[in-house]
């Protein structure tokens, strides 16, 4: 009777921000986010766009525990660019990515509701 | 910003069969992450509508009250209007208690046996207040006129059961019976190569029994040319099977198979909640909200600038 409720696996609570950052204090150029109700879905695509990303020097993602529904994403770039600036470009790649698929998609099952 | 700088793909799709239930495509140029993601929010995060709330008005078959709320619950539902649904816990009209028409579809139910006839209860006799919203139909392949519906119970004489039930929108995460995906699956496009000139060496008998050490139909033999060909690739497990028998041949490097990194072969069934074309659009659709959400946004602040958790802590975070 004192299970937590299912949804506190994906509804960020009230209060709590869904992305935070916090920069590296040795290392400049280098910051974690924290997004909180996100797993593997996300983290892994964001990590191998960033990978993409030739000033990115370093890009990696955990899952600290199974019962704490939040990633953090690792980044480190060269000068040339800044953690925030590699993340903001890392989300626009991908979303202009799956436009590109849908529209890919969509002509297809276009294609072929007409055959038959 | 930046100017012209990106790092996009252009992945290219081609859709081999599509039918109402079952679509297969390939995926090309592009990453295992993002075809994994597909996968992933086509099985948990793409939503349907599923009964959630469950009132007995009268139930004297042979199945216990929540038995039969856990039935009802799994019954596939037309879901086509769930992408613009609303959660019941976010909805404003109702303040949650899932009975208005922006988050939740009422069902009632009345069955009664009153011969000597067991009576199935079926999900056909579960009527809808929104015609969008019905169980989902299935007939006999073999007889494909007759709709049978899912079996909730069965009633002997005098037996009834009468209830009233809720259906949500859900997704998968949340319960399994939200789930619009009965299977989706990926594999990589194997890339086979035969080394001919070794093959050449190998006597009729060899050919055969290598063929066969393969546990799927892969290769076979030409019966004009007696040479050895891949009729299926696609068929290969990644057992390594072939390779083993080649070794153990004393012919290392028969065959070389490797998996292409960046094509995708996705078999897509679903439950018949949505048509299964539509369920890979939803997922598209649903993952690119899931990254329009982690957004670093104007308000998005850095966290604890100088000492980390350290300094929340300090100052009783
Ligand atoms: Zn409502």
């Amino acid at each position: 009777m004192n299970a937590p409720d299912r949804y506190e696996r994906f509804v960020v609570p009230e209060g709590t921000k869904k992305v935070s950052y916090e920069r590296d204090t040795k290392i400049i150029n280098a910051a974690s986010f924290t997004i909180e109700r996100e797993d593997h879905t996300v983290g892994n695509i964001l990590r191998m766009q960033l990978h993409r990303d030739p000033n990115v020097l370093f890009a990696g993602y955990k899952l600290p525990h199974p019962l704490q529904y939040k990633i953090i994403v690792r980044i480190h770039t060269t000068s040339q660019s800044s953690p925030m600036q590699a993340y903001n470009q890392a989300i626009n790649d991908l979303d202009k990515e799956l436009d590109h698929l849908k529209n890919g998609f969509e002509t297809e099952m276009a294609k072929h509701s007409r055959e038959f | 910003m930046d100017g012209g700088m990106s790092y996009q793909r252009f992945p290219k799709v081609k859709i081999r069969e599509m039918k109402d239930d079952m679509v297969k495509f390939e995926l090309r140029e592009t990453d295992a992450s993002v075809a994994n993601a597909l996968r992933r929010v086509m099985i948990a995060e793409v939503p349907t509508v599923a009964i959630d709330l469950v009132e007995i008005e009268v139930n004297s078959s042979v199945l216990n009250d929540e038995f039969i709320a856990h039935r009802l619950g799994l019954i596939p539902l037309t879901s086509d209007r769930a992408m613009s649904m609303r959660f019941s816990r976010d909805c404003d009209a109702c303040d949650g208690d899932g009975q208005c028409e922006f988050c939740s579809v009422e069902f009632h139910l009345r069955a009664k046996c009153l011969t000597d006839q067991t009576l199935d209860v079926t999900s056909k006799d579960l009527y809808s207040s929104d015609h969008t919203v019905v169980p989902v139909e299935f007939s006999d392949p073999n007889d494909p006129g007759e709709q049978r519906g899912i079996i909730i119970v069965k009633l002997r004489r005098g037996q009834e059961l009468r209830l009233r039930a809720i259906a949500r929108k859900g997704i998968g995460k949340d319960h399994a019976k939200w789930s619009p995906a009965a299977t989706v699956t990926f594999m990589y496009e194997p890339m086979i190569r035969i080394n001919e000139d070794l093959m050449d060496t190998l006597s009729l008998e060899e050919k055969r029994t290598w063929i066969e050490s393969s546990p799927t139909k892969v290769f076979d033999l030409d019966p004009v040319t007696q040479q050895v060909v891949v009729v299926e690739p696609e068929l290969y497990t990644y057992d390594d099977e072939v390779i083993k028998k080649a070794d153990a041949m004393g012919k290392s490097g028969l065959v070389e198979i490797e998996a292409k990194e960046d094509s995708f072969i996705f078999t897509v069934e679903s439950t018949g909640a949505i048509k299964a074309s539509q369920l890979v659009l939803n997922a598209i659709e649903i993952l690119k909200q899931k990254l329009d959400a982690v957004r670093l946004s104007d308000d998005t602040v850095e966290a604890d600038d100088q000492f980390g958790e350290l300094g929340a802590h300090l100052r009783g975070g």
